[in-house]
This record gives C-alpha cells, structure tokens and sequence, in this order.
C-alpha cells in the first residue's frame, strides 16, 4: 500500500470507528487509534463548543454535543482552520432542533460573530466622507451606485428576539427555556465596531435591501424594492433613513459608481 | 540554499488568550514567546492586534499545528501563502511545525497523526518541508511528535528518521522533550538514547509540556514538567547548548506566576548544566 492509499485509510479509521483495521494491526495498534480518534473527536467538539458556546448552554451540554458529534460525521472538517470546522452548523442546529428554531438563529448569530470578530481591519466611512466620495454624482451615479459594507457584515432572517435571547444565556451557567418570538420577521444584523462584534434587529424592508446591496445589487435596484414593499414616499424616507443609520453605525466602508467611472 | 537559523538562548512561553492582558499591560520577564501561528493567519481583529502589540516588546516565534508536512496529498498554497503573510508581518526568530500529517486531500483531523518511518516516508517528508521552505522564503523548525502507535511498515527508528530529514532538507529540529519522553514509554524504546542519537547542531529550540499518564501516556499538556522530563531536559541541555527553551501549556493554563515560577526551573537546569558542561 503506497503512503497516500495508507493515510487515507488511517483517516478513514480516526472518522469512523467501524472502519475495519488495517491487516496486520494488533490490539495495540487498536488501543493507539483510539486515542487519536478520541482526539480528533474531542477537540473539535470543544472547537464548536468554543464558537457556539451560547447555544451550548441554551441546549444543555449534552443535546449540543450530540449535535455537534452529527455535525462532524456529516460534515467532516476539511479547511487547515479550526475556525471552519463549524461550517455549516447553524443549518445542522436547523435540522436537529425542528421545533425549537431559534437554536439554529442563535448559532448563525454566535458564527456570524465569531467571523466579524477576525475580519479584516477597515476603516468606516463617515457621513463627510460619504458626502466627499458622491459630491460629483449624477443621477445615474446614485442610481448605479454600489456599496461596500465593512468586512465581517452579515445578516440573516429572523423570527425570534435573538438579541434578548443572546443577552439570557450564561454560557457558564443559566439559561431560559426559551425564546420570545417576534410580532413580525425581522433581520439581525452583525458587523464589526472597532475591534468590537455587535448586532442589532432591523425591519424587514431593511434587511431585505441590505441583503440586496451585500449581494451587489445597485441603490438603485434596492430601492426600487423598496418603492414595491413599501409605496413611492415611504421608500424614500425609508432609503435616506437607513443609509443614514449604516453611515452613523460605520457599516460602509465604501461608496462607488459604475456610471461615474465609465 | 535556505537561509540558516542562528541559535537565540533564551526562555519563553507560550502566549495564551488567558494571558494576553499580562503581556501587553506588564513586562513579563521571559525572553520570547510562542504562538500558535493558525490563530492569527486571520485577516484582521483583534488577535492580530494583540500579537502585533506584544511583538513590539518581546521576539515571537510561530508554531505550526496544520501545515501537515508528512501529508502524501500535498501541501495547502493557501495555508502557505497565509503563513508567510503573517510571518512577513511578524518577523518571528523562526517558523516551526510538527513531523506529522493532519490531512488528506478530503478531510483535515486537527490532530498531529503519526508518520510511518520508512523511506518513502522520509523522501516525501524533505519534499514538502523543500516545498514548504521555499514557499515561505525560510528554513523551519520541525518538532520531534508524541505518538501512540507505530507501523508495522517501519524501515527505521524515529531519531533515524528526523537525523535524515534534517539532514537531508537543511530544516531545523524543534526538540520537545515531553515527546520523547511520551513516546519512549509508549514503544518501548530508551529516551537517552534517542536523544543522544539527534543532530545535536540542528536543534534551535526545546519544549517542555505535562503529559497524562496511563498504560499510554497521552501529551496533553495540561499540567506541569514532571521529574522525568526533567531530567530529560538536563541531558538536552548538554547536548544541545544554548537554544531557547519553553514551556508549552495549552489546557488547564493556571495564572502566569506559575507559569513562569516552572520557567525559573528550566533556567536554573539549564545554567547549572552548562556551568557542568563548561568546566
């Protein structure tokens, strides 16, 4: 057997402890692969649990490790970083926890956190810079103009108040039973403050937009969107008042126009 | 030819998140620290703030879990390209990692899986570590495994296997102590021997670590040196000569003073065998 055949063997084993053993192998060697499987599983048990450690707790140890042993042998880590190995994991929680589907919310929020937490440095732009970078455009500019949010942005649709759920649970200790569900669905939003994760609920209207512009959809194109969910004057209200938030809370890092360079 | 790696005679630690605020608010008195260079291989934030902070007080050397250099599925040019970014940014005394593999083209375990000592073993070893050095424009330190089993394939010891691949690819030895000392209980073989048996002259750094005993005795690193390695250490020291030495504790990490009231012993080891060697 070649090295590569005979590695991908042994990884099979550290995997999957019904692999059979390679012939010649004794109980010692049984006794050896063990504990390298017993590794393997341990530390990236404890790596999910290090990311995920609120939903952990709200889950209880026990019904999160299940999960997250599921998670390892439907998704086994691929990527050099440990940071990876959770890939995935809010939609396995959505899986296991059918009918409790705020622990998948709550998982996309702890990762979603943990990925802002070591995106890349950037620095915001300010309401006069972003009066500077559009002083010179014209109306098509507006139209086609493309955002830039802070590396680290995310959002996802929610339907349970996963800020006051996030603010409950003790990762180290107590947890509430459950989560409060919202009037209607709304957005939770992630970025990056300084050094600083935060997040915050946004409407609807919002979150759709803003999921439109992450996706490089035009202004022009999101508000459009928005004239249809919302009415011609609302829209507008709507689309200087939320460009006014992300410009307060340093979301964007950039502004520029395809119409103003060609 | 590869840069060649001057001998640095000093003792460190490693920098934990627990101890961050230590060393970027005080002085701590080591000479060096260690990191684990995949928890900054990150594109920005907040570790890589720390680090670039503690680095302007205190060398930092970079120490490898993922680059699986024994891998028969190759290397991964993104991990090396990330790596040497950081190492351009942090300019460290020198990059290690460890004889072992972690991956195959499908799958990464995180753990430090054990090599077969043959000699195709050994030629796929020295290509990578040559694909590895020149992609990051710099000889390595490689670290001498704990392991659990060996194969019934092997052609050769494992300090024949880690003499030749120094020899051979012009890398540098990361010796840890615990490793032999964990790994001669579990195959039977005599530490001393093996130490004895090493190129002395590439040896540039040592760890020293706790271990969990048992029927196999497990690297853990979550407890303190114990005797044995100890006296392990004394005769590496002799051997090897000055070369920076640290404490490696990854579990269980009690608060600095601890830390460095171990460090104290390993200095005092350290100079009381020299002073012997010396006369």
């Amino acid at each position: 057997m070649t090295l590569a055949a005979s590695q991908k063997d042994f990884m099979a084993q550290v995997l999957d402890e019904d692999h059979a053993l390679p012939d010649g192998w004794s109980a010692r060697h049984a006794a050896g692969l063990a504990i390298y499987r017993n590794n393997y599983r341990t530390s990236l048990v404890e790596a999910l649990r290090s990311t995920y450690e609120r939903t952990a707790s709200y889950v209880c140890e026990e019904a999160f490790r299940q999960a997250a042993v599921h998670h390892l042998i439907t998704h086994p880590p691929k990527s050099w970083t440990l940071d990876r190995a959770g890939d995935g994991f809010p939609d396995t929680l959505r899986e296991l926890f059918k009918s409790d589907p705020e622990v998948a919310e709550l998982g996309w929020l702890e990762a979603a956190m943990q990925r802002a937490f070591v995106a890349a440095d950037a620095a915001p732009l300010d309401a006069a810079g972003f009066a500077g970078a559009t002083a010179l455009f014209t109306e098509d500019d507006w139209s086609a103009m493309q955002l830039a949010f802070l590396p680290g942005t995310a959002l996802a649709p929610v339907e349970h108040d996963i800020p006051a759920l996030w603010r409950a649970v003790d990762p180290d200790g107590e947890s509430p039973s459950q989560a409060d569900r919202l009037d209607a669905p709304m957005h939770l939003l992630v970025w990056r403050e300084g050094l600083k994760p935060v997040f915050r609920l946004i409407d609807r209207s919002e979150g759709e937009a803003m999921a439109a512009l992450l996706g490089g959809t035009s202004y022009g194109d999101a508000c459009a969107m928005l004239v249809d969910r919302l009415g011609e004057e609302a829209a507008i209200a709507q689309a200087g008042a939320m460009l006014g938030r992300w410009l307060h809370d340093g979301l964007i890092e950039s502004v520029s126009s395809p119409a103003a360079r060609g | 030819m590869m840069n060649t790696i001057s001998r640095f005679d000093g003792f460190g630690l490693g920098l934990r998140r627990t101890h961050y605020a230590d060393f970027l608010d005080g002085d701590v008195p080591v000479d060096f620290v260690e990191v684990i260079s995949e928890n900054f291989m990150v594109d920005g934030g907040n570790p890589l703030r720390v680090l670039t902070q503690v680095r302007e007080k205190l060398p930092v050397i970079l120490h490898g879990v993922s680059m699986s250099i024994g891998s028969a599925h190759g290397l991964d040019c993104e991990y090396l390209r990330r790596l040497r970014a950081l190492a351009e940014r942090i300019e460290p005394l020198w990059v290690s990692d460890h004889l072992c593999w972690t991956r195959t083209s499908a799958h990464n375990s995180h753990d430090l899986l054990p090599m077969p000592y043959t000699e195709e073993a050994l030629r796929l070893v020295c290509d990578n570590i040559d694909h590895a050095q020149e992609a990051l424009g710099r000889a390595m330190l490689f670290e001498n495994p704990s392991s659990y089993l060996t194969f019934p394939e092997d052609e050769m010891r494992e300090w024949e296997f880690v003499a030749e691949m120094a020899k051979r690819s012009g890398c540098y030895l990361l010796l840890d102590v615990n490793n032999i000392y964990v790994s001669a209980h579990n195959h039977g073989f005599d530490a001393s021997e093996c130490l004895r048996a090493l190129p002395h002259d590439r040896v540039r750094q040592i760890h020293l670590a706790g271990h969990t005993d048992g029927e196999i005795k497990i690297d853990t690193h979550d407890q303190p040196v114990c005797g044995g390695v100890w006296d392990l250490y004394r005769e590496a020291v002799a051997l090897a000569g000055p070369v920076a030495t640290m404490i490696e504790r990854d579990d269980g990490i009690p608060p600095l003073p601890e830390l460095l009231d171990e460090l104290d012993v390993a200095r005092s080891i350290a100079a009381g065998t020299r002073s012997k060697v010396a006369a």
